[in-house]
């Protein structure tokens, strides 16, 4: 059972609220109708933009602002789209959020849709996530029949009603305008930016895009005001985030943390469990596998954006991937290289070709068939690769595999000349 | 392939910006690219092809550098703004185009030696430019079966592609045939058709001139030339009106590829040719092409020289009991036709000269209407389309229609008995078979409602009705900006009209026993609409054929003179749109053909009054001369491009119309497609095997029935012209009532039922 106690409340913690009633009874939909009775549209927006909400998805990017872009006096359709193609390796917070509580997701998309316009959300939930998109759909279904879906919401004015799409298994769909173009039916790929969503997404209409965390914190800070939200953690990085915490963790699972109150530390040592006995942090990819790895030396940097960058790295989707010293840090750039090349979608050349370039070294490098050029062929291959591309996706490939031959250069030279073997498999519970 | 969009420099509202510390002017909103090529600085592109539409940013080639803008910009995709400030060649661009070449090269197989593409190709010309120089890239390549049939025409190299998308983006965008996609992805993408069948569609082979790389290429070329012992003519496709501006590549002066223009004919065919176009060229050497001179005589039929056959012409022309007709096809050329008229002035004195076309009487209003070029149509908000259908008849025009369609939102809309090729992006009008007067008053007030409308109207169609004629000539005429294009059937029509020449008189004058002899210059009036009229108005007239094939006139005729065809010879034709073109000499021909003009020329010698000119070009300067409605160009002023002739005026050709038959009420209406997908050149050449069909009537289910007719079998066809034996084929999207055959197949002879001076016709069908 997941912990989420602040904003994303299991207030009932004993069981999932997959029901209205369950979720209603544990306060649910008190927001909706408190908005829709007393705020108007544009104040909504005024309210997410002083909760200091920032985007939970990885790019931490202010949920209040991005709404602000869009269009006041286009004639479109605008639509919300909620980003739940969660595919960061290490992140699975919406997986429980949508598992556990959906009803907050829907009630956070239908207050979006009211603050900017909209009629029509859509969840792009990830195809893997099979379970989650049917409680989705039994939501939504219990939603419409109590007249919170639909046309003329608790009796209002307004027609809102949301989609559940599900993807068709790529990490890229994940990627925001990727994700567009594969809920209009087409091969998902990123589209070149300028124009940014807000002004031309769904159908080249404005559309409000944002993640299922993000819009789930909605209904809480409607309810709740904005300066509540506001004055949970620091000031630049307002609120609690969920984070996945995996890997070498004795009690690996979600956690919300109110942001910067919390150490890298105690989020391994004292929520996550620990390591297994004797063992010793190597590296920790703090914000999903797309970030710049941190080391030992690391662990007592609170957990908010501005210190997790300050460190080096990036908070990004809070999916937390612990490594011990048990593991070889070359083998783990090399899984992450296979994931990016595998995941590249082929848009552009360098993420293409790049990635696929570097799996291909650090494979010769784990064979022991590598020499010391190779170490300095690889780090020109980062600066071949970044800021070329169309989207970050090859970013996320470089960032942890750059600053691990930064970090542990010297396991990098061992393992040219001596090659890695195959670690032993772990047993259960060692 | 036109990498780069035209950039007008000279426009009004120029900004000033900074391009590698220099100071120049370039429209606002100009991609930087254009702007750059513009200037005369090379930025580097692959997936940029602004005729297929916007930027993708998916090569990442063009990366350059503009202050206050972090990191790399892609060219491509950024407009020109005040006071900008690019660098293009700064260390940190050419890192950023030399890391994109340096990938791109990493898994490309780099066998430019055995690659078509070598010499001529992007990615080897921008590597030698713009690449790091050296390969460091140690790991095995991505391997593909090499290479595979994309289509009968097309083939397929998945190693050498470096994804630019732009062979999709080309069938999805411009085409959209939506046959192309990427499949698979990241490094395993690759491109396929969705259903996994060849790539077979009306304008493929775009993709091969779009290709940057080896990936694409002809099959009929493959292996055949490399780019340093070739020579690149440019020329004008003559197979249509359209008049696309084609390149011929030559070697050992038999042509070998045609291919879109690398400076396209923004006017005309913007560098997009229809597969036809592309790939008839071998049709030239097929079954039935003459390559010696024959003369017939009591004895029967003996090849000869060419020297030999033009006395036996002579003395035919000589000995001719009466005056001599000469008679052109449709796409003789302008010279051909002016030195014909010159003959008739001189060594013929007395010769009648008719076109075998549509009498141009019953068109002339409308044709007098204010005209529109192809390039027109790009700023067009409404586009009508006044029968027939382009899509198979004037290929080119389809990817116009849809362009103004799908990038700007343009209305299209056609009026006419079926659905077109346009089906998807028109909307329609429905008007029976030869019923265009109906609609006219709907066309008419859409015409009134919209601001400046482009009218496309089909030539066979409306002669056929000269009311609906006159009243679309009214409607056009009455809204100030309404311009109108005609989709013409004859490669060479409107050239042939500018020096005056006449569709009627000559087989009146024929069938009346006035005429003595008749020379055909690339005419076949025994195989033509009316072709028994024809037959019957020719009777024993002997008759000196200028052709290229065989065919129905050259096997009866007294002496035929091998000419060169327009893949072979210079001339000049004139397009639908009123666009003289000049036809330039590509491919050597049979060594005993010549020139259709030289063969004229000659003539006039061995009749002993030469004309004063020796060339084409002569030719072409002394029929300016002499027909004001050349207005006066010059090969110089034509130029690679191409010029407007004036106009038309109201009344020219006024009296050029032929018997106004009426066609009644009974039996189907038949509709008559110079498809050119059917006629000879695209049925007589291997490399389009695919578009080989035999010919049939096309009927709708409930037409075949009530004729007791199934698909497939034989269907005796009458009407008052005459008779012909088709299969039928029941077709979906057709109405009822009706039969449509297609004209020009080789075998077939639906041309029986049609009158020679066309107008309406209704047929009988029966098993």
């Amino acid at each position: 059972m997941p912990i989420m106690n602040n904003v994303y409340r299991q207030r009932a913690a004993e069981k999932p609220l997959v029901t209205l009633d369950d979720y209603r009874a544990a306060g649910g939909y008190t927001a909706l109708p408190k908005a829709l009775a007393d705020v108007e549209p544009d104040d909504l927006q005024y309210v997410f933009m002083r909760s200091g909400l920032r985007g939970r998805g990885g790019a931490g990017f202010p949920m209040g602002k991005k709404a602000s872009f869009l269009p006041k006096d286009s004639k479109k359709a605008k639509y919300v789209v909620c980003n739940a193609d969660e595919s960061e390796p290490g992140t699975f917070k919406d997986r429980d959020i949508m598992a556990f509580n959906p009803f907050q997701l829907l009630e956070g998309i239908t207050l979006a849709g009211y603050a900017i316009g909209a009629e029509r959300g859509y969840i792009y939930i990830r195809g893997e996530y099979e379970h989650q998109a049917r409680v989705l759909d039994d939501a939504v279904r219990q939603a419409r029949a109590a007249g919170l879906l639909g046309e003329g919401i608790l009796k209002s004015t307004l027609n809102f009603d949301i989609t559940v799409y599900r993807g068709a298994g790529a990490y890229i769909c994940g990627e925001e305008t990727a994700l567009l173009e594969s809920l209009e039916g087409k091969r998902g790929q990123p589209r070149l930016k300028p124009p940014f969503p807000a002004v031309a997404g769904l159908y080249q209409s404005p559309t409000l895009i944002n993640n299922v965390e993000t819009l789930a914190a909605l209904p809480p800070i409607v309810e709740n005001g904005a300066d509540w939200y506001a004055a949970l953690g620091p000031e630049k990085s307002p609120g609690s985030k969920v984070f996945s915490i995996s890997g070498h963790v004795m009690r690996p699972g979600n956690y919300e943390i109110v942001l910067g109150e919390t150490t890298l530390r105690e989020l391994i040592f004292v929520h996550a469990g620990g390591l297994r006995p004797g063992r010793r942090v190597k590296a920790v990819w703090v914000g999903g596998s797309s970030v710049p790895v941190l080391g030992e030396g690391h662990l007592d940097t609170p957990l908010d954006y501005e210190s997790i960058q300050a460190a080096g790295s990036a908070l990004g989707s809070g999916g937390c991937i612990v490594m011990d010293d048990s593991g070889c840090i070359v083998r783990a750039s090399l899984r992450l290289a296979t994931f990016y090349r595998h995941e590249s979608c082929g848009k552009c050349s360098p993420c293409r070709e790049g990635t696929t370039w570097l799996e291909k070294l650090l494979m010769r490098m784990i064979a022991g068939e590598a020499r010391m050029e190779d170490l300095e062929m690889m780090e020109t291959l980062f600066g071949r690769i970044s800021g070329k591309t169309l989207c970050p996706l090859a970013e996320g490939a470089v960032a942890p595999i750059k600053s691990a031959l930064n970090m542990f250069r010297d396991d990098f030279v061992r393992v040219v000349e001596n090659g890695s073997p195959r670690p032993e498999p772990m047993m259960a519970g060692a | 392939m036109a990498d780069y969009a035209p950039v007008d420099l000279t426009a009004e509202n120029l900004v000033s910006f900074e391009l590698n510390g220099e100071k120049v002017q370039a429209p606002a909103g100009t991609m930087l690219v254009d702007a750059c090529h513009a200037l005369g600085v090379e930025v580097p592109i692959f997936c940029y092809e602004p005729r297929i539409g916007p930027p993708v940013g998916a090569c990442r080639m063009c990366l350059v550098e503009v202050e206050g803008m972090r990191g790399l910009q892609t060219a491509c995709s950024t407009p020109v703004q005040p006071d900008m400030v690019v660098r293009t060649t700064s260390e940190l661009a050419t890192q950023g185009q030399e890391s994109v070449l340096e990938l791109l090269l990493a898994n490309h197989p780099l066998d430019c030696p055995v690659c078509d593409k070598g010499g001529e190709c992007p990615l080897q010309d921008r590597t030698f430019r713009f690449g790091p120089g050296k390969s460091r890239f140690h790991e095995s390549k991505r391997h593909f079966l090499k290479p595979v049939e994309l289509s009968s025409r097309i083939a397929l190299d998945r190693e050498r592609c470096i994804s630019c998308f732009r062979c999709v983006r080309f069938s999805q965008e411009v085409a959209q045939d939506g046959q192309l996609t990427m499949q698979e992805r990241g490094g395993r993408s690759e491109i396929a058709t969705f259903s996994g069948d060849a790539y077979e569609a009306r304008f493929t082979g775009n993709i091969i001139d779009v290709c940057p790389v080896g990936a694409l290429t002809s099959i009929p070329y493959r292996f055949v030339a490399r780019p340093w012992d070739v020579t690149n003519t440019p020329s004008v496709c003559g197979l249509c009106p359209v008049g696309c501006n084609t390149e011929l590549t030559l070697r050992e002066g038999v042509v070998r590829r045609v291919s879109g223009r690398d400076e396209p004919n923004y006017a005309v065919e913007e560098g997009w040719l229809c597969d036809v176009g592309r790939w008839a060229y071998d049709s030239a050497d097929h079954t039935g092409r003459l390559h010696r001179a024959v003369v017939r005589d009591a004895n029967g039929a003996r090849e000869t020289n060419m020297a030999d056959a033009l006395s036996a012409a002579t003395l035919v022309l000589q000995r001719a009991d009466g005056p001599v007709g000469i008679l052109l096809g449709p796409a003789a050329t302008v010279e051909e036709a002016a030195i014909a008229l010159d003959l008739a002035g001189g060594a013929l004195r007395g010769a009648v000269v008719a076109r075998l076309g549509i009498p141009a009487g019953p068109l002339a209003p409308l044709r007098a209407t204010r005209r529109a070029e192809m390039g027109d149509i790009d700023d067009a908000q409404t586009v009508i389309v006044v029968g027939g259908d382009p899509s198979l008849q004037q290929p080119v025009v389809e990817l116009r229609l849809r362009k103004a369609a799908l990038r700007r939102g343009a209305r299209i809309v056609t009026v006419g008995s079926r659905r077109t090729g346009l089906a998807d992006v028109a909307e329609h009008v429905d008007a029976a078979p030869g019923a265009l007067h109906a609609a006219i008053s709907d066309i008419a007030a859409r015409i009134a409602a919209s601001a400046e409308p482009v009218v496309l109207w089909d030539e066979a169609e409306l002669a056929a009705e000269p009311a609906a004629a006159d009243a679309l000539a009214t409607a056009i005429a009455a809204n100030g900006a309404a311009r109108q294009i005609e989709l013409g059937q004859d490669p060479n029509g409107a050239g042939l009209r500018a020096l005056g020449i006449p569709a009627t008189g000559l087989r009146d004058a024929l069938a009346a026993g006035r005429l003595g002899a008749l020379i055909t210059v690339h005419a076949d009036p025994r195989s033509a609409p009316g072709r028994d009229a024809w037959d019957a108005a020719l009777g024993d007239v002997p008759v000196v054929s200028v052709a290229t094939h065989v065919d129905a006139t050259t096997d009866r005729a007294t002496v035929v003179l091998p000419s060169l065809t327009l893949w072979e010879q210079e001339g000049t034709l004139v397009s639908m749109t009123g666009r003289a073109q000049r036809v330039r000499r590509g491919a050597d021909g049979p060594d005993g053909a010549a020139p259709g003009w030289e063969i004229l020329i000659a003539l006039g010698h061995y009749l002993g009054a030469p004309p004063a000119y020796r060339t084409p070009g002569a030719a072409f300067a002394a029929a300016a001369k002499a027909h004001p409605g050349l207005g006066g160009l010059t090969y110089d002023d034509m130029g690679t491009l191409g010029a407007p002739l004036p106009p038309p005026a109201a009344d020219h050709l006024a009296g050029d119309a032929g018997e106004s038959v009426a066609a009644g009420s009974a039996g189907l209406a038949l509709v008559a497609v110079r498809d050119v997908h059917a006629g000879r050149a695209a049925q007589g050449s291997e490399a389009l095997l695919a578009f080989h069909a035999p010919a049939a009537a096309r009927v709708s289910a409930a037409t075949a029935e009530r004729a007791r007719l199934t698909d497939g079998a034989t269907a005796r066809i009458s009407s008052p012209h005459g008779e012909a034996t088709l299969p039928v084929r029941v077709a979906p999207g057709l109405p009822d009532d009706a039969v449509f055959v297609a004209l020009g197949t080789p075998g077939a002879a639906p041309e029986s039922l049609l009158g020679p001076d066309r107008g309406p016709v209704r047929v009988e069908l029966r098993p």
